[in-house]
């Protein structure tokens, strides 16, 4: 599996926009478009749960490249709160209900665009990583907290 | 009014250098691909709760890898 690059992220955009799919990155996949410089290995997407949304999904990710059973294709329709996909060109999270964010329409009102790509605000990113409370987020959430400041001076100078 | 914390010189150098830099490169620079052991051995897992998933990371995964919960 390579690396996540920015000619599929324009692939997988491109794909859920003609659908229509409601999505967001999330995660640190989310805070890198914003302008976060770090590391990581796959990209997360926080997904509308709604029946339709998920169904245009799965015909996104398909178009893609990502190899689905029917089964599979039928669990992520379901809209479970956590799937990981490593069957496709990239390494790929679904998440539809992520920790410390109540509800998709919320986060979708705080959104972000980025060069297209809709993302989290800051402040989402870090209610995700503050609830899940693993090892991970506790070492990374200093720095992104300071990158948030970063962020909103900089929103509020254009 | 609640003054925010002076952000670190380093980390400020790196927000304003990653902020002149075009998407794709930050792209490049940002998404690394390394073997994760447990974590990438399936190509597809689903979780009914994300608690359900939190827990099967406790289990299973390597603390290492920072997974586990605090």
């Amino acid at each position: 599996m390579a690396a996540f690059e920015y000619r599929q992220a324009e692939e997988i955009r491109d794909a859920l926009d003609a659908r229509g799919v409601r999505y967001l990155f999330i995660g640190k996949s989310g805070a890198i478009l914003l302008g976060f410089p770090d590391t990581t290995q796959d990209a997360d997407l926080f997904v509308d749960r709604e029946d339709a949304n998920c169904r245009k999904l799965v015909a996104a990710l398909r178009e893609v490249g990502f190899e689905l059973t029917d089964d599979q294709a039928a669990e992520i329709e379901r809209g479970k709160d956590f799937v990981q996909l490593r069957n496709g060109p990239f390494d790929l999270d679904l998440v539809f209900a992520p920790d410390g964010i109540e509800r998709f329409s919320d986060a979708w009102q705080r959104r972000v665009e980025v060069e297209g790509f809709p993302v989290c605000h800051p402040d989402d990113i870090i209610a995700s990583k503050a609830a899940a409370n693993r090892v991970k987020d506790r070492e990374s959430l200093p720095r992104l907290r300071s990158f948030r400041q970063y962020w909103m001076k900089k929103q509020k100078e254009r | 009014m609640i003054s925010e914390p002076e952000i670190p010189r380093d980390w400020l150098d790196d927000f304003e250098a990653a902020a002149r830099r075009p998407l794709p490169l930050r792209f490049r620079y940002a998404f690394i691909h390394t073997y994760k052991p447990v974590l990438d051995d399936a190509s597809f897992r689903s979780f009914e709760k994300m608690q359900d998933y939190r827990r099967w990371c406790d289990e299973n995964l390597p603390d290492w890898l920072g997974y586990g919960r605090v």
